[in-house]
């Protein structure tokens, strides 16, 4: 029987060395362990070394940076994140949306970064950070990159994230957090369940009612989440009215790749893609708090 | 057998083992020390059957390789009731009071919250942790709290009403 | 002081109960099975060399190396390990013992079968086509089968009940026949605690097993029939269960537990995954089932037949009862007045994971089927759903659909009851209700009746110094609350105080044989003997002069008079009680037309009871009863892709969360003819049964469409509605 050692540096530099020399089947990336762990339960994955992220103090904690773009650590729990107040108050919707991934299990140990770089299609908070035009750092002993997260995020469980890379932080630009934004996720079955389709939006309406930034983006209907600039295109530059939203919703169900899994067929979640943007984006359009 | 040398703390005692590579620390706890009270079911950390206190949260158990509890202060559900019958000398900071532990016991049992048992060590992790946090939750705190705890004698009506009891009985008492 | 709870509380939640995964042992080892990915395929051969070399592992068997016999509830045709040819995806190829679990694991992962793969038939109507392939040689020559050479090659058997005229004749005369098919699929009993055992070969020659099932004396005569010896040489060891609503009365793993103690000669432990427990025990029968109904012109039921085409999986080794078909397929219609009745079942081998007994078998699938077809006929006919019902529901001193000289039947006065409390629950909701636009609203209801009855068993008391009593049983408490129904009635017969009475289960040498819990039989049995017991132990007091003390003195000065002896309650019913109880639900529905949505904001259950040993207790069956229901109706389908179980954990395979459960209103209808001295009625599968017809119905009633498979899926609704839509 493999021994299997738990590494836990405390710096980046530390992790980066390791990376740089490691086979990734035997060395494993290990944060919350709730993606990976029942891969290792049921010995799909067999490394010789789990390399703990949570002692690394780059990967920690949130912040406002100076250029008014909100950091989030790859390190930060999805607890963290949604009791974070800043988070709380200025990006609800993201706050939101991580309170209902998983239980509060889950919640208490699985990290931003690891969800991210998991890269379920099915996620949920995937949508949420692509309409925040979110932004993915990654490092590695080469060098840092940033990547619009719609870039790093390439299919299913599969992202931009070479072997030798780490995610290290997210970050969300200050002008997404002047946009109203929502996410809504469907669930038929069971709340609990992971979405059939999960739509989010996030849109900047001017005085006069007119959409002057939009951003569309569903999980759960492709390969990897995805923004539907088709539907953005039918918004942008008039008002978010019930013709435009129900011809924007039109654009997603054109542009979504579902397949057919227990969550639903292909056509019926290109069907609810269609509905719940529709819904969703009446919804934004609507006045309100 | 070949395997890793851990050092944990497990309801407050200091151990020391070696675990193999895929030993998981609800095995561990189980198998290893003994401690059969936590217990496993879905294995994919739904049905919160394993569920622990570690460092400060509940985790799932079968999801945490025994290695990756090193070092840390691990609590089970004997460690949790050592701590109703008051045997337990000097707590880390942030598990349950005894008390509230003890409430929320007699609440189960006084309001049908089980039938099978299988779930209740988690079941008792997830309502004392709750009202740990907050003594007097709204009802969909307690939904969205208990969310992660499956039961499949019960219907969830008795653990609702156990959790609502205690609620009542903590802050009657106190605290 | 608040309620006395249960007999088993404290000890549940002090942690301290232990289950069969929870045994530990000197010296024990650890099994893990090798299962066939194959639906039907020849072993070719299987090579364990690489498996050997897994540090730790002690032995390594497959079925040439088992000389058991196969096993079964009632038919035994289940090998320990499969021989020369498997029959279903999962089914035990071979089995490792080792040091550790994960040596275990990883010796069984590393053991290669090379399989030549064969023709499989996965659906019950293909299986019984002439020129199926088969899935056993001689199915008739298994102990215990009842199927014949002469019948269909895959049939394990049918099951036919007739009463009255000619149903053919009847519907011929009926102005209005519905005809409908529905598809009820397979579920997992959801049972949270996977399989588990330990097995002790002991040098002596006794076996001593401990394991996650609720029979033991019944598990204890399996195993020796399997093994080939004498039941006295196995000992079924007492242990908690987690769970079982029917998926637990089989040998399961045990045997093969056995055969690696004995291989190894040590203590075995065998604990299987969630995962293979979900694709590779027994879940329950998928089925077919095809209603015909018959109405006259004046809207009274008048014929009725039923045809159900059943997967019984590759074995019929789960079933346990003697004509090895589902009794609940015999409900079908029996609460209301129908001259001609015709209920045919027929089970069929496949090569799909074997099939069993859950909650109340045959009853749901007989239930949604009826239910959801009589609301057919209801609004075809423009009658309410519940008016229907009370004009056809039988009455009191009607003998039932098959003739039953039924004791009582409470039909009626539960459609009643469940007609005011919706009437209330509507003043309610109108109150509350918002217009939300898309959702559409609807009420549905569905009618239930089951049989009670009894069994066998004993219940031995012991009085202690202390003047406390230990009754003794043979059965565990795998939920249900037997253990706190004999505590009770030994309380109340002799006296005592709940902290004065201990119940403990006791392995199988110590009593008599005993039918084990299951069939709802063991509140009505246990009850029954414990009373007896108690008696007994009064009859004792008096004989010797101590009827004049306390009652705890006079108990302490026996025990201190004869400290070992115990007095026995035996009980053994075979006769019929012609006893049932009745249950109506409604569900309160919306339906989101847009995306197929239901969403179920109440279910009412309205249940007839007669007297109630521990109402906590009860309260808790009925409630979990109502949410296991509502996880059939809208959550739960083990889902198989070319045989293959493919839900194979708990985030495809969904059971109800606290999130998933609605607003649930209970009104308990006193008054029940119950059984035995204190009047007791089963209340275990009572409730799960028509909560998806009353669903189904509501659904209906929102917005006209009707969904005939379970569970109900938005999807499903979704493209009834778009086609309802398309309809000129």
């Amino acid at each position: 029987m493999r021994a299997v050692e738990y590494l836990a540096p405390e710096h980046l530099g530390e992790v980066l060395e390791v990376l740089a020399g490691a086979d990734p089947a035997e060395t494993v990336v290990w944060a919350g362990g709730t993606a990976l762990g029942p891969l290792l339960r049921r010995g799909l994955v067999v490394p010789r070394t789990l390399l703990g992220l949570e002692r690394v103090r780059e990967l920690a904690g949130l912040s406002v940076e100076e250029d008014g773009s909100l950091r989030i650590g790859a390190a930060v729990r999805l607890r963290e994140l949604y009791e974070a107040e800043l988070v709380r108050l200025q990006l609800p919707a993201l706050a939101g949306t991580a309170r209902r991934v998983g239980n509060v299990r889950v919640q208490n140990v699985a990290t931003v970064g690891g969800h991210l770089a998991h890269a379920d299609p099915a996620q949920d908070l995937p949508p949420v950070l692509l309409v925040l035009d979110a932004e993915v750092r990654l490092y590695s002993r080469r060098g840092a990159r940033a990547l619009p997260l719609e870039e790093f995020l390439l299919g299913p469980m599969q992202t931009a994230r070479a072997e030798d890379e780490l995610v290290t932080e997210v970050r969300v630009p200050p002008h997404a957090f002047r946009r109203r934004t929502g996410y809504v996720r469907y669930t038929p079955r069971s709340p609990e369940d992971y979405p059939t389709v999960g739509v989010a939006a996030s849109v900047e309406v001017d005085a006069e009612g007119v959409c002057r930034e939009v951003r569309v983006a569903v999980g759960g209907a492709g390969p990897k989440a995805l923004r539907v600039r088709a539907a953005e295109q039918v918004l942008v530059g008039g008002p978010l009215s019930a013709d435009r939203c129900r011809e924007a919703a039109r654009r997603v169900e054109e542009e979504v790749d579902p397949w057919d899994d227990a969550r639903g067929s292909a056509a019926y979640k290109r069907a609810m893609a269609r509905v719940w943007a529709e819904r969703l984006l009446q919804q934004l359009a609507a006045p309100g708090p | 057998m070949s395997g890793a040398s851990v050092e944990l703390w497990v309801n407050g005692d200091r151990v020391r083992a070696r675990v193999s590579g895929g030993e998981f620390l609800a095995e561990f706890l189980r198998e290893g020390l003994g401690l059969v009270g936590t217990k496993v079911g879905c294995g994919v950390g739904v049905c919160g059957l394993c569920t622990v206190w570690m460092d400060g949260r509940l985790v799932s158990s079968c999801l945490v390789p025994a290695v990756v509890a090193a070092g840390r202060q691990v609590w089970t559900v004997e460690g949790l009731v050592a701590l109703a019958e008051g045997r337990v000398a000097d707590p880390p900071p942030g598990l349950p009071p005894g008390r509230l532990v003890r409430v929320v016991q007699r609440a189960f049992v006084e309001c049908e919250g089980l039938q099978c048992g299988i779930c209740t060590p988690g079941q008792l992790w997830a309502a004392c942790a709750l009202l740990q946090e907050e003594p007097d939750p709204p009802e969909e705190r307690l939904g969205e709290f208990l969310a992660g705890n499956l039961c499949r004698c019960t219907g969830y009506q008795g653990i609702l009403r156990a959790v609502r009891a205690a609620s009542r009985e903590g802050r009657l008492a106190g605290g | 002081m608040g309620p006395v709870g249960r007999a088993d509380g404290w000890t549940k939640v002090q942690g301290r109960a232990v289950y069969a995964a929870d045994v530990r042992l000197p010296g024990m080892l650890y099994g893990a099975v090798v299962r066939s990915p194959h639906p039907h395929a020849r072993i070719l051969r299987v090579r364990s060399e690489a498996a050997r070399a897994v540090p730790g592992v002690w032995a390594i068997l497959t079925g040439a190396d088992v000389r058991y016999g196969t096993y079964g509830r009632r038919v035994r045709d289940m090998p320990v390990l499969a021989r020369e040819v498997v029959r279903f995806a999962g089914e035990r190829v071979a089995a490792v013992a080792a040091e550790s679990l994960p040596a275990a694991r990883q010796a069984a992962a590393l053991v290669e079968v090379d399989y030549e793969p064969l023709p499989a038939v996965l659906n019950p109507q293909e299986a019984l086509q002439p020129g199926a392939p088969r899935v056993h040689e001689v199915a008739w020559q298994y102990p215990g089968a009842v199927v014949g050479p002469d019948d269909p090659s895959n049939l394990q058997s049918r099951g036919v009940w007739q009463h009255g005229e000619d149903v053919e004749e009847a519907l011929a005369r009926c102005a209005y026949v519905f005809d409908e098919t529905y598809e009820i699929p397979p579920a997992h009993q959801g049972y949270l605690e996977p399989h588990a055992c330990v097995a002790w070969a002991k040098p002596e020659g006794v076996v001593e097993v401990w394991a996650s099932n609720k029979s033991p004396h019944r598990l204890r005569a399996q195993l020796a029939a399997c093994l080939g010896v004498p039941a006295e040489r196995i000992r079924v060891m007492p242990v908690y269960v987690g769970g079982d609503f029917g998926g637990k009365g089989s040998p399961m793993d045990v045997p093969v537990a056995v055969a690696l103690s004995v291989a190894t000669g040590r203590p075995l432990k065998l604990v299987v995954e969630y995962e293979e427990d979900l694709t590779a025990a027994n879940p329950r029968h998928g089925s077919t089932v095809r209603i015909r109904l018959g109405v006259d012109g004046e809207g009274r039921m008048r014929a009725l037949d039923v045809r159900a085409w059943v997967n019984g999986g590759a074995y019929a080794a789960f079933k346990p009862v003697e004509h090895v078909n589902l009794n609940g397929f015999a409900e079908a219609g029996n609460t209301y007045r129908i001259p001609a009745v015709r209920i045919e079942s027929l089970i069929a081998y496949t090569h799909t994971v074997p099939r069993g007994h859950m909650r109340s078998p045959g009853s749901l699938e007989a239930n949604f089927a009826v239910e959801s077809t009589v609301d057919v006929a209801a609004r075809a006919l423009g009658l309410d759903p519940l008016e229907f019902r009370l004009r056809n529901v039988l009455r009191a001193g009607d003998r039932g659909t098959l003739g039953e000289p039924w004791v009582e039947m409470r039909g009626e006065e539960v459609l009643r009851a469940l007609a005011g409390a919706l009437e209330e629950g509507e003043g309610a909701a109108g109150t509350r209700r918002e217009e939300e636009a898309g959702w559409a609203r609807g009420v549905g209801v569905a009618l239930y009746c089951r049989a009670a009855h009894a069994g066998e068993t004993e219940v031995a008391l012991q009085p202690r110094p202390d003047g406390s009593v230990v009754a003794w049983v043979p059965f565990p408490d795998q939920g249900g609350g037997q253990h706190t129904v004999v505590r009770n009635v030994v309380c109340k017969e002799l006296g005592l105080l709940p902290a004065a009475v201990e119940v403990q289960q006791v392995d199988t040498d110590e009593l008599a044989a005993d039918s084990g819990v299951g069939g709802s039989r063991v509140t009505l049995t246990a009850s029954a003997a414990a009373s007896r017991a108690c008696q007994q132990l009064r009859r004792r007091l008096e004989e010797e002069g101590l009827r004049g003390l306390g009652v705890q003195e006079a108990v302490a000065e026996l025990a201190r008079r004869r400290p070992a002896e115990r007095v026995r309650g035996r009980l053994s019913v075979e006769e019929e009680l012609w006893l049932n109880s009745v249950c109506a639900q409604a569900a309160r529905v919306r339906v989101d037309r847009e995306t197929g949505q239901v969403r179920v904001e109440e279910l009412v259950t309205v249940l007839d009871v007669a007297e109630i040993l521990h109402p906590p207790s009860h309260r808790a069956q009925v409630e979990g009863g109502v949410v296991m229901g509502l996880g059939s109706a809208l959550l739960e389908e083990v889902v198989v892709e070319g045989g293959r179980v493919v839900s194979s954990n708990l985030h495809e395979y969904r059971l109800p969360s606290v999130a998933d459960v609605p607003t649930l209103r209970l009104i308990l209808v006193p008054g029940g003819k119950g059984w035995g001295p204190y009047g007791v009625k089963p209340v275990g599968e009572m409730t799960n049964v028509a909560v998806a017809a009353a669903v189904a119905n509501a659904v209906a009633d929102a917005v006209g469409i009707r969904v005939r498979r379970l569970p109900i899926s938005a999807e499903e609704v979704y493209r009834l509605l778009r086609a309802q839509e398309a309809r000129p």
